[in-house]
């Protein structure tokens, strides 16, 4: 039990350190797409900005965001697990895709079609978020698979 | 000696500041209004303004007329958008035509843009009404429209163009109307010394360009002031050129609702500064430029609504520096707009479903 919440705490923290980079990444190369100074030592200097700001100085804790959305669709996959049999790694890979894409489906609809999500304006960010969530899925799973 | 010098300091300064201020008071010209967004003057007891939810009223001879004006096109009212700018003809005495800004919604599809037409004010309904402006493309999201308008002394029309939230960085690019000042002639035409005509890729209506969410536009002093929404933070006040980038979203100085850097850049070579900005944030609306004689102390200071606690900002400006900055009317709650009235009094539009507007007059 221990060790299952330690993986879920990891994988909350995988799924929100890539959204993080997928943010600061899609920014800044769009700055760098017009000519702006963006140099190395930018791009890690906003890598930790965005992680402390989206986390502690946004609108809503970009963690808790990852937590609520990932223990929902994780606690769904446990529960469809005792019917379907299918490799764990597989199935919660598929929740933590889920979760995000819940989640960059669902924040829009609330806030009249607005992205407060900036990366997740294109569909290319969009896929990108998902895949965030399937790493973090993935990696839930299989250390779950692992430890059985 | 040194204690009595400090007192008479301070006496001194007490009576100075005293001097500054104006001694005003409220009277409430109408209320329980639907969102008031936009307020046009006719003369100090007629009145035009906009409700966001997509009614055009009037003030007639100082009562609130109990019917809309009729023939108000359709409007989106939803999140940001509705029934918002609105401006008298120069000529209005003798042609009766007003102009209006409003989201419009694309027939059969989910998507929707800035419409401003024109239009004849006949008894109580609008006549003749053409469309004379259309931001392009529609966008999906119902937000920063901007949607103020200005007459510059050709007679030709501004019209704030906002960056539709999702579309950001549009707002550095000239083929599209995201971010904008544009201007127009009356009839929809456009100019042809606007600065970016016959250039190729470039949209010959734009005027200026890398603005967020402009919320407020007059002309004074032979300057054109425009207030714009930052995100979290950096709320600017500039003073719009033409061809001049604003900067938006490349340089800034908010963040993102998020919490995210949308850049980590304030200035660059080739993109201007504001005059003015506000962290945290004061989420600027109308905007109004005092040339009159009533509160003589405040007489060529530009005033700008707030909606965020809720207050009006004068703002002293001297050779595009400001001086000083004065927060008013901070018991009213949101305020949306502020205009002067021809006699000197001010009228303030405050924000919300049971919206009110009220004049600021000597005590």
């Amino acid at each position: 039990m221990l060790k299952n919440s330690l993986y879920l705490i990891i994988s909350i923290l995988i799924a929100t350190v890539l959204v993080v980079l997928q943010t600061t990444l899609s920014n800044l190369i769009w700055l760098s797409s017009i000519d702006m100074p963006v140099s190395i030592g930018l791009v890690l200097n906003t890598f930790f900005a965005d992680l402390i700001g989206m986390n502690l100085g946004g609108a809503i804790p970009l963690v808790g965001l990852m937590a609520v959305g990932l223990l929902i669709a994780y606690g769904v996959t446990r529960i469809l697990l005792i019917w379907i049999d299918t490799r764990k790694s597989y199935a919660y890979a598929l929740a933590g895709a889920a979760a995000i894409l819940a989640i960059v489906l669902l924040m829009p609809l609330a806030f009249y079609n607005l992205d407060l999500i900036a990366g997740a304006r294109t569909a290319l960010g969009k896929t990108i978020l998902i895949l965030c969530g399937l790493l973090s899925g993935y990696y839930f799973g299989s250390r779950i698979e692992n430890k059985e | 000696m040194r204690n009595l010098k400090v007192l008479f300091l301070f006496i001194f300064s007490a009576l100075c500041l005293n001097l500054s201020a104006e001694d005003f008071e409220y009277k409430v010209i109408a209320k329980d209004l639907s969102h008031p967004w936009g307020i046009a003057m006719i003369d100090d007891n007629n009145i035009l303004f906009t409700e966001l939810s997509g009614q055009l009223r009037r003030i007639k001879d100082g009562t609130l007329e109990k019917e809309s004006i009729s023939g108000v096109p359709e409007v989106l009212f939803a999140g940001q958008g509705g029934l918002s700018g609105i401006i008298l003809d120069p000529d209005f005495n003798e042609n009766n035509k007003i102009y209006i800004a409003f989201s419009s919604p694309d027939e059969g599809k989910s998507t929707n843009t800035l419409e401003v037409i024109s239009a004849i004010l006949d008894s109580n309904s609008l006549k003749n009404i053409t469309t004379i402006f259309k931001a392009s493309p529609s966008r999906r999201t119902a937000a920063h429209y901007g949607a103020r308008m200005a007459f510059l002394d050709d007679g030709t029309l501004l019209i704030t163009s906002g960056d539709g939230f999702n579309y950001r960085e549009q707002a550095q690019d000239l083929d599209n109307h995201f971010g904008k000042v544009i201007r127009i002639n009356t009839d929809g035409s456009i100019p042809s010394d606007n600065p970016y005509t016959g250039q190729d890729g470039a949209l010959p209506e734009i005027y200026s360009y890398g603005h967020r969410n402009l919320q407020g536009i007059v002309v004074a002093n032979g300057f054109i002031y425009e207030n714009e929404h930052g995100p979290m933070g950096g709320d600017e006040l500039n003073i719009v050129e033409p061809a001049k980038n604003y900067g938006w979203p490349a340089i800034t100085y908010g963040k993102d609702y998020s919490g995210a850097m949308i850049s980590p850049f304030t200035q660059k070579e080739g993109m201007e500064q504001p005059v003015k900005y506000w962290i945290p944030s004061i989420a600027p609306s109308g905007m109004t430029f005092y040339d009159k004689d009533l509160f003589s102390n405040w007489k060529g200071n530009l005033f700008i609504s707030a909606l965020v606690p809720g207050d009006v900002r004068r703002l002293v400006i001297s050779d595009s520096k400001l001086i000083k900055e004065e927060t008013l009317f901070s018991d009213l709650g949101r305020i949306r707009d502020i205009v002067t009235s021809p006699n000197g009094t001010l009228v303030i539009a405050t924000d919300g479903p049971s919206g009110k507007l009220i004049r600021v007059q000597p005590k």
